[in-house]
């Protein structure tokens, strides 16, 4: 049987193939061919479009202006992961995933400015901190040096597996007598909702000890997430693309299916109808 | 008391196994029609610079 660790390497791996294709609207001195691309699922759009954004400033009129993307109509938010906003607005459609390139009317009401990858970098660290501080009261990323910190960043951006994980183990360690983190570091996103996303404290272990599961996160925070006895299901419960049984324990998935930045990411999204 | 953690063991199967079978499957379903795509990210090799 295969190994817990295999698991970390496959949501490492895990790619998004992408057809990147010009806003028509955009102002070009020949028609711009689509670009195709592997996306990093656990990756952050500006650190794995360079090659977008080189390839269509060769037809661009404009110079030094800043690439934005958008699905269907919904502008993305570069501070999601990638493979978070593929399953929260497109999981279940026809692959390649189909992106819109846009140099113009940057929408300042939908999405932060990234002017350079040190603002991912920025975004990246605070979540980890952030997760640290719900895991272990911040004690294992304030023990680690300012090189220990480069080197979870430098591995995400240069997508080096071993690098990144040869530190993030420490993130994950607990002790026996816990059974767990303090608190489990997840975000819930739904598609029909103006909230970004659910965000509270809650534990991997009941007050009488037994582990807490994925189930028992969703009929605390989104109940009508779940699918009730007779009901045929309406939603999909989504981490890196897949659906783990809600009998899952929650430590478990913090552990092997977080994010780079240590967050349980979770996607709500309406079942197929087929 | 053995009957318990046989079960418990079993259940634990059960939800390990789909999610390897599901990772197995996302694999097929976003990478294997999709190997002649270029990566985002170069694998580039670690050079070591030093003082000449």
């Amino acid at each position: 049987m295969a190994d817990d660790k295999d698991v970390l390497r496959d949501v490492w791996f895990g790619r998004i193939p992408t057809c990147f294709t010009l806003n028509p609207d955009e102002a070009t001195e020949r028609e711009a061919e689509p670009y195709y691309l592997l996306l990093p699922r656990v990756s952050y759009l500006p650190l794995v479009t360079d090659k977008v954004k080189k390839h269509f400033l060769k037809v661009m009129k404009a110079e030094d202006v800043e690439m934005w993307f958008e699905y269907e109509g919904t502008p993305l938010k570069w501070h999601y992961p990638v493979g978070v906003l593929f399953d929260l607005h497109a999981s279940n459609t026809v692959l390649p995933w189909s992106i819109t390139v846009h140099f113009k009317s940057f929408p300042d009401q939908d999405l932060l400015h990234c002017p350079s990858n040190s603002v991912v970098e920025a975004h990246f660290m605070s979540s980890i901190k952030e997760a640290d501080a719900l895991k272990h009261k911040s004690q294992v990323i304030n023990d680690m040096q300012k090189k220990d910190h480069k080197q979870l960043w430098m591995g995400l951006q240069n997508d080096k597996f071993d690098q990144f994980w040869a530190m993030n183990r420490k993130l994950m360690e607990y002790s026996t007598e816990e059974g767990g983190f303090r608190y489990i570091p997840f975000r819930i996103y739904q598609t029909s909702s103006d909230r970004p996303f659910i965000q509270k404290l809650f534990r991997p272990v009941s007050p009488e000890g037994s582990a807490h599961t994925l189930g028992d996160l969703l009929n605390e925070m989104y109940p009508d997430a779940l699918t009730r006895d007779g009901e045929k299901k309406r939603y999909q419960v989504l981490i890196h693309g897949i659906e783990p049984l809600l009998e899952t324990p929650l430590q478990w998935l913090s552990e092997h299916l977080s994010h780079p930045d240590n967050f349980l990411h979770i996607c709500v999204v309406p079942a197929p109808t087929d | 008391q053995s009957m318990s953690l046989s079960m418990t063991q079993s259940q634990m199967a059960a939800w390990r196994k789909q999610i390897f079978e599901q990772l197995s499957e996302r694999s097929k379903r976003e990478l294997d029609n999709f190997r002649h795509y270029k990566q985002a990210v170069e694998q580039s090799v670690w050079v070591k610079k030093g003082a000449i």
